[in-house]
């Protein structure tokens, strides 16, 4: 298998998640400076777990759905909130204060951690926000996800009942799962 | 398209292959409808990875990527993922919306419908 060598780093979205699509776009968009040039390749994740290992041979589809992934120039990957800053540290509009994540006291980060523990949080938190492949809400977050979804019942936006806790249920209309441009 | 990790023990079927290994195919076969996106898969693949381990003697599991075999999917009249179908001699004799993602329930459905 070729590995695609890439001179930026490579975001990787779940292009299902409108929370994470969201992000994606305003990292897009942060990307790009004035010349036209983009600091970074933001890409969906997608179907293909073969297309995903060419442009890392470590990249497990599963994993990237699960936490999000910045495969770097230099061939390593950063996850989770390790990601979130290399992801600020090359965007020209926060790379200025990323400068504490690196604040190392006697081993320990104190920044990152912070950033390490947002990340996390909004992890457990995104199925509120009605994405289904985010992963299964932890128990603290279910019941908050039930006021939600009763809150937008009576706005008008019907939930089909699912056979099961374990399924995630097609939309209506074409049963295949969407993909939306960023 | 060879799985996502060297000791994947399900074999991606696509629509061009599900024909002569599924339909075709020999022995009970179960096949689970997924996509990589679902969360519920990503639980339940471990599990099925198990399962497939131990009955890999008598039974073949396959999985068929619905984000990309649309046809497939559609064919199957899949309502959402994951969904386990198992086939005999090329005919559907099973089937289950979102498994339980516990080894003993997932066992128990891909092997009920063969027990006679």
């Amino acid at each position: 298998m070729q590995i695609k060598k890439q001179t930026v780093p490579v975001l990787l979205f779940n292009d299902e998640c409108g929370v994470c699509r969201s992000i994606a776009h305003w990292v897009q968009k942060s990307a790009q400076v004035k010349t036209g040039e983009t600091r970074m390749i933001v890409r969906p994740i997608g179907e293909d777990p073969e297309e995903l290992q060419s442009l890392h041979p470590g990249l497990d589809i599963w994993d990237a759905y699960a936490t999000i992934h910045l495969l770097m120039p230099d061939g390593s990957m950063r996850l989770g909130g390790e990601a979130v800053a290399a992801v600020l540290r090359n965007l020209p509009s926060t790379r200025w204060f990323t400068w504490m994540f690196a604040i190392d006291v006697f081993g320990f980060r104190p920044f990152q951690a912070i950033l390490n523990l947002a990340y996390a949080i909004l992890a457990e938190v995104r199925p509120i926000f009605g994405c289904e492949s985010c992963g299964t809400p932890g128990p603290w977050v279910r019941p908050i996800r039930w006021v939600v979804k009763s809150v937008a019942s009576i706005f008008g936006e019907s939930h089909q009942p699912v056979p099961s806790p374990h399924f995630t249920a097609l939309p209506a209309k074409g049963r295949s799962p969407q993909t939306h441009p960023i | 398209m060879p799985g996502y990790k060297s000791n994947d023990r399900i074999q991606t079927v696509t629509a061009s292959t599900f024909d002569r290994l599924v339909l075709k195919g020999e022995g009970p076969i179960a096949v689970e409808f997924m996509s990589y996106g679902c969360a519920h898969c990503r639980v339940i693949e471990p599990v099925l990875q198990q399962v497939a381990e131990m009955v890999e003697s008598t039974e073949k599991i396959f999985r068929v990527n619905i984000g990309v075999e649309r046809e497939l999917a559609d064919l199957y009249q899949i309502q959402g993922t994951p969904t386990l179908i198992m086939f005999l001699d090329g005919a559907e004799v099973g089937r289950d919306e979102g498994p339980s993602p516990i080894e003993s329930n997932i066992l128990n459905l891909v092997s009920q419908p063969y027990m006679s």
